[in-house]
């Protein structure tokens, strides 16, 4: 049972990936009075890519080569801890909050090695970026993760989750408002609205797809494989740490386990819908205006932090 | 075995001294000089050995020297530092100095490099503040020698402000060990320690403040950093590597040294140590992001870790405050543990780094990274090796220096919940601070790889086409190797620091959070496996083609150079970094003066140079201006002058 729970977890989120990507795209369009392409559509472009031939830009290195494979092996990683519907099935040095800010590191900082070993000025001009935000998001990532493990007491991932049912009403104050600085923080990592958009290579705007610029074939398929995981990992994150309950945790029951697994299509659905909520509402932000995004998260983070001290009071 | 460590010492500094000698006489043998260095190392490493398993064995005195050597583990550690560091670097100036043999005065920089690493040796060896005192200026003034070694001017500035430094820092520490020895400077460390049990608390105040000016301006924690950016990348890179990577180190465990003899550390000293050292590991950071020289950027970048590392200790110091509290003492254990792992890894990496931009400067001939790229091309598998030691740097897992900042971050998230509300606060504000420094350092590193090794060479030259001399390559590789592994070392050290393992697996080094290095190996190479299988789905037909241009060809000037790649940081910290930009136009034609030769200089000026040393000199001027008033060649005035002073000093005198 162990060892099946812990396999099928990040097979669920490697297999739901595309179709969530599937979902925002589509209700992005209904939003836009489009009827949009049908939401399986990304498996199909994902396995057109990987049949086609790939070009490598004649100033590359093998670094080049090498970035496909670390950001599709830290989504992966990032699939293998992000609880799916289960908790409390993976050793708590895995799951850790502090490996997971830096699993999210190495995906981003590889990428950015792709963006800088094409010869062009795009990749480098997206790489910058892509660099810049990280760095500036990377105190709001400690602090809102380091205060949710203090308010759990542990700080594995899947005890956070758990210990979030547990709070009384008004402990959840600090939670939320760590939440809503981490939201913030998974819309720059995952390159969405308002900090980048997802949907465009114009240069005036883009951030991760200008890394992606000169990717073809199958690495392509494994890059954009990577963002998709990415993406519906955090989501479904975000979602349990706001909504912790149909969570399994290895004493559940076999129905148990069975509404943990329909919660967690539930929690992928509610999120895609959120994310292109978001994404039709709000309007991307000038590049040269991240540091008030930055600084708008970090004091969401520290607005937790106060609020966090003041029921401890 | 304790009979020998007297005679492996021994050994060791006769070997440094030979090497000193030996470079003296006969400068042209570079590589006998390099394996007496090597040797003389092997053995002060041997010598830690020993040490190591007769401390292990309860053995606390030798004697050396009809004189009592306390054998402590802080002693053994950094011996096994500074052996090290000596053995790599040396290794590498085998095949590194030739390079230079007309730029360096091979004699001048062999014998310096023996007496400075002498100098190191003597001082985590020394049993009293006098031979410590007189190590720590034989270190301090070889170095000089070795900042100074390619006698151009900006070398002989930067020796310059080194060595003002460096004497005032002396003297700090040398007043500091008066105070607390109440003058017995030449008792050995157990009498001073009971010596300041009779010192006030004023003067204990003072002599700790002494010993963080003097320790702190050697370990480059600001204001007094000004001379390191400057004089470190000066050096011969294996140079560099010695004082950035282990001369920084030592001036801590001079530091945590001095800090033993204290009989009571007061809670409120602490805070500044913390305060300066954070305010340090930004700045650092912050410039290490902007710095386009690549030594340069590795200088800041040691700034920024020596910075987090006094804090660190700092840390520690605070909580001994509260050790009634049942959690205190294992985050105290956690910083503990942080300081050990992170001195190592900071050595591996900055040693590793500092070589293996040496052997790539010493084939570009320039440090600018605005004129590199597209070495990995050329150097394959010395990019590699380069790649693996910049991630370290960036304190990414699975690699070694993660692991360290892991369990620093994670007891300060402890702090958070675990200790009085005051004290949980700021444990939340110095953990976002670190994740502002770790943020930058990321920055700072893939700058440093990209710029370096990807993309297109900007060089005008051809640097690289032959592959690079083994000896350049094997000591950056074996840093990279030790640095891969370095987080295994949390387990033994867990071990060490009190923190026994629950089971092998999982080891609670704080409450609430296990760490393991071997999972994360693992949880890794099992993404790499799921990559490679996603890589064999797809077709494996690969064509090369040009780079997408607009239809326009490109040149490799196109590409975005360091300046540009930091551009977003210098504007989003633009009230911290002083740009200052200059528009110079040259006409071309006396006859019109509209063409013109344009270009843009600019520099980022360090904040403390701009507010505080520029105004600092702007009012000495301005006061010896004061005082030139009363200067009128009268000569009457000035022998009023001296009478008045006469009359005045026998008055105090009396």
């Amino acid at each position: 049972m162990n060892i099946f729970v812990m396999i099928l977890q990040p097979i669920l989120f490697l297999a739901v990936a595309p179709l969530f990507v599937g979902i925002v795209r589509k209700t992005k369009a209904l939003f836009q009075n489009r009827t949009g392409a049908s939401v399986f559509q990304p498996y199909w472009s994902l396995a057109s890519l990987l049949r086609k031939e790939m070009t490598i830009p004649e100033w590359s290195t093998w670094v080049y080569h090498v970035v496909p494979f670390v950001v599709l092996g830290a989504a992966f990683l990032l699939a293998l801890v992000i609880p799916a519907f289960a908790v409390g099935f993976l050793p708590s040095s895995m799951t850790n909050v502090f490996v997971l800010t830096g699993i999210l590191a190495v995906g981003s900082i590889f990428l950015v090695f792709g963006g800088m070993d094409t010869g062009s000025t795009f990749g480098n001009m997206g790489s910058s970026r892509e660099m810049t935000l990280v760095a500036l998001i990377e105190p709001t990532l400690f602090l809102a993760l380091g205060l949710m493990g203090a308010i759990a007491g542990s700080w594995d991932i899947g005890s956070i989750v758990v210990n979030g049912a547990a709070l009384p009403w008004v402990g959840m104050a600090p939670v939320l408002l760590a939440l809503g600085a981490l939201v913030l923080a998974a819309l720059l990592e995952n390159a969405r609205y308002p900090v980048d958009n997802p949907a465009t290579h114009l240069e005036l705007t883009m951030v991760h797809e200008a890394m992606l610029i000169e990717y073809s074939g199958t690495y392509l398929a494994m890059l954009e494989y990577a963002s998709a995981v990415k993406l519906v990992a955090i989501s479904v994150l975000v979602v349990h740490i706001a909504f912790p309950f149909y969570i399994a945790t290895p004493i559940a029951s076999l129905p148990a386990f069975g509404i943990a697994v329909a919660a967690f299509f539930a929690a992928c659905a509610a999120a895609a819908v959120g994310i292109s909520f978001i994404e039709s509402t709000v309007v991307k932000m000038r590049f040269y205006r991240m540091q008030e995004y930055a600084l708008l998260a970090f004091l969401v983070a520290a607005a937790a932090l106060a609020a966090a001290f003041v029921i401890q009071a | 075995m304790t009979w020998a460590i007297p005679y492996i010492i021994y050994a060791a500094f006769g070997l440094y001294i030979a090497a000193g000698v030996a470079s003296l006489t006969a400068p042209r043998r570079n590589t006998l000089a390099q394996i007496l260095i090597t040797s003389g190392a092997a053995c002060g490493g041997a010598a830690a050995i020993v040490m190591s398993i007769a401390i292990a064995g309860g053995v606390q005195d030798i004697t050396m020297a009809g004189n009592t050597l306390r054998l402590h583990l802080l002693s053994v550690f950094f011996l096994y530092i500074v052996s090290t560091g000596a053995l790599l670097t040396s290794a590498f100036a085998i095949g590194y100095l030739p390079r230079y043999a007309e730029t360096f005065s091979l004699r001048a920089v062999n014998t310096a490099s023996a007496v400075f690493v002498g100098g190191m040796t003597a001082v985590v060896l020394a049993n009293a503040p006098s031979i410590f005192l007189i190590a720590w200026e034989v270190m301090s003034i070889s170095a000089y020698f070795l900042v100074i070694a390619d006698r151009s001017e900006e070398s002989f500035k930067a020796g310059f402000l080194y060595f003002i430094v460096t004497q005032i820092g002396f003297f700090f520490l040398l007043a500091g060990f008066t105070i607390l020895a109440q003058g017995a400077i030449f008792g050995t460390w157990r009498i001073v320690s009971e010596n300041a049990l009779h010192v006030g608390p004023l003067a204990l105040t003072l002599s700790f403040f002494f010993f963080f000016i003097g320790f702190g301006s050697k370990a480059g924690l600001v204001p007094l950093h000004q001379w390191l950016p400057y004089a470190h990348p000066q050096a011969p890179s294996h140079s560099s590597a010695l004082l950035s990577g282990v001369m920084l180190a030592v001036a801590l465990f001079g530091f945590l040294q001095a800090l033993t003899l204290f009989p009571v550390i007061v809670a409120q000293w602490t805070w500044i140590v913390i305060a300066v050292g954070l305010i340090s590991a930004v700045f650092g950071a912050l410039h290490a992001a902007v710095e386009t020289d690549a030594k340069r950027l590795l200088a800041w970048s040691s700034i920024e870790h020596m910075g987090l590392l006094f804090a660190a200790v700092g840390i520690f110091l605070a909580l001994q405050e509260h050790l009634y509290n049942p959690v205190v003492p294992r985050l105290a254990s956690g910083i503990q543990l942080f300081v050990a792992l992170h001195i190592i890894n900071h050595f591996l990496f900055k040693v590793g780094l500092f070589m293996g931009v040496g052997a790539v400067v010493s084939e570009t001939h320039t440090r600018s990274l605005d004129e590199m790229g597209g070495l990995a091309r050329r150097w394959p598998f010395f990019s590699g090796a380069f790649l693996v030691l910049t991630l370290s740097a960036a304190a990414l897992p699975p690699f070694g220096a993660f692991f360290g900042e892991w369990t620093l971050v994670q007891t300060l998230a402890v702090g958070i919940a675990a200790l009085p509300p005051a004290y949980g606060i700021a444990g939340a504000v110095i953990l976002a601070v670190v994740g502002l420094v770790a943020g930058l350092a990321l920055f700072a590193s893939v700058k440093l790889f990209s710029m370096i090794f990807l993309g297109r060479s900007r060089m005008t030259h051809a640097a690289g086409d032959t592959p690079l001399p083994r000896m350049l390559v094997i000591p950056p590789v074996v840093c990279a190797g030790l640095s891969l592994f370095s987080g295994l070392l949390l387990i033994p050290f867990g071990i060490m620091g009190g923190a026994l393992p629950r089971d092998w697996f999982a080891m609670r080094i704080v409450p609430g959070a296990e760490m393991n290095g071997w999972f994360i190996f693992g949880m890794f190479a099992l993404a790499f496996l799921f990559a490679f299988a996603v890589r064999r789905l797809g077709r494996g037909e690969v064509r090369t083609t040009a780079t997408w241009d607009c239809g326009q060809d490109l040149s490799p000037r196109m590409q975005y150079s360091a300046t540009g790649f930091a551009a977003p940081i210098r504007f989003f910290f633009r009230t911290l970094l002083i740009t200052r930009k200059t528009f110079i136009a040259e006409p071309v034609s006396p006859q019109n003066p509209w063409i013109k030769r344009a270009r843009l200089e600019w520099a980022v000026q360090s904040i403390w140079e701009h507010w505080l040393y520029d105004r600092m000199g702007e009012a000495l001027i301005s006061a010896a201006q004061l005082i030139r008033r009363t200067q009128h060649g009268v000569v009457q005035v000035y022998l009023l002058v001296v009478l008045a002073t006469l009359i005045a000093t026998i008055m105090l005198a009396v």
